[in-house]
């Protein structure tokens, strides 16, 4: 509302004046970024603070404790009974990051106006998402089959080479260190909780897809929902290099 | 809602696969320099290695956001609103991993 109709109303006047729109004297792009891109930018910063903060348990007490398994060797197996240190995990990261790329090609053609190329960018990054969401059901199953659990450490040796397992059974006397029982919960609550992440994110750009193919956002004029579905994708992908380092790398 | 036109689709898709094949060298790197720590000097302390690539996973996450997320063109307010509360996340883990190592070797 300009100055001068401000000034030219007395107080009830300008009260009984009708809203110039619905958004609460607001804009309809704040920042230049439309309501449902802003929403969707915030959420993931919010969904970044509780990643940071697992992260941020994770950490404090690896460093805390007095010895942690050493990633190379735990995270060596590969379909097939390959040995590879870290061969399978980069793998799933480099799925993870051609998935995000191809998102990114899906909204490059929604702007081109380009529903069979967004169909086709959009079907490749959900097969990505699924190859991932596999690879990660196999490397867990793996894990489980060898034994790793959140609840004891498995690396653990009493002094008569008795398991963790085995030591809290018969209530041994012998001081355990916390920390590398964190190591199997960290891992499986970490990775669990950015899995789900995947699994929705599958949901969410299968929805965008059947959209698409259906021509509703043709019909809209703008293909604005894959640009916040893809922000959802690449958020994914984002935590899911930082796991990466923090779990697999360091 | 953007709209765009061939030249300027042409250029962003340029781009596009540019930061695909930066990601991909940077994870390669990042995986040879934890490998190569593995297999060739286990004994000595991992803690540069593990430095230097947590400084290239930021730089992983710099292309995510800049340029997947496109944050790199929108308004200098709304990139500041997003970026100064990563930026102190980023400060918060390296803060924590400092106290939480206190007292103890920092491995």
């Amino acid at each position: 509302m300009s100055e001068e109709l401000l000034e030219s109303k007395s107080v009830s006047e300008h009260i009984l004046l009708p809203a110039p729109n619905n958004h609460e004297g607001g804009e309809d792009t704040p920042m230049g970024v439309s309501y449902g891109k802003n929403m969707m930018w915030y959420f993931l910063l919010s969904d970044a603070f509780t990643f940071t903060g697992l992260i941020l348990g994770y950490t404090t007490t690896r460093l805390m404790a007095d010895w942690w398994p050493d990633p190379n060797h735990v995270f060596s197996g590969m379909p097939f009974g390959i040995e590879a240190p870290l061969g399978f995990v980069s793998i799933m990261t480099f799925i993870l990051i051609l998935s995000s790329v191809f998102v990114v090609r899906a909204v490059q053609e929604g702007q081109m106006m380009n529903k069979y190329g967004v169909a086709k960018w959009m079907t490749l990054a959900i097969l990505g998402g699924i190859a991932f969401l596999g690879c990660q059901a196999w490397e867990w199953s793996h894990l489980i089959h060898d034994g790793m659990s959140p609840f004891y450490d498995i690396f653990y040796q009493g002094p008569n080479g008795e398991t963790l397992k085995l030591a809290l059974s018969q209530k041994a006397s012998t001081p355990v260190s916390p920390g590398p029982v964190m190591f199997g919960s960290a891992f499986f609550g970490i990775t669990g909780f950015h899995g789900l992440h995947v699994s929705i994110g599958v949901v969410l750009n299968t929805i965008a897809l059947i959209k698409t193919l259906n021509g509703t956002y043709e019909r809209r004029g703008h293909y604005e929902m894959i640009e916040k579905y893809g922000l959802y994708w690449h958020f994914v992908d984002l935590v899911w290099i930082f796991v990466f380092l923090f779990f697999y790398l360091i | 809602m953007v709209h765009l036109d061939k030249a300027r689709y042409d250029q962003l898709v340029k781009a596009v696969w540019r930061a695909t094949i930066i990601l991909s060298v940077v994870t390669i790197v990042e995986v040879s320099l934890a490998l190569s720590h593995f297999y060739f000097f286990p004994e000595t302390s991992k803690l540069p290695i593990n430095f230097i690539m947590a400084i290239l996973t930021l730089v992983k996450a710099f292309y995510i956001i800049g340029e997947f997320m496109h944050l790199r063109y929108e308004k200098k307010t709304f990139l500041l609103s997003l970026s100064l509360p990563l930026i102190l996340l980023v400060w918060a883990i390296i803060a924590c991993s400092v106290e939480g190592a206190f007292g103890f070797v920092f491995v």
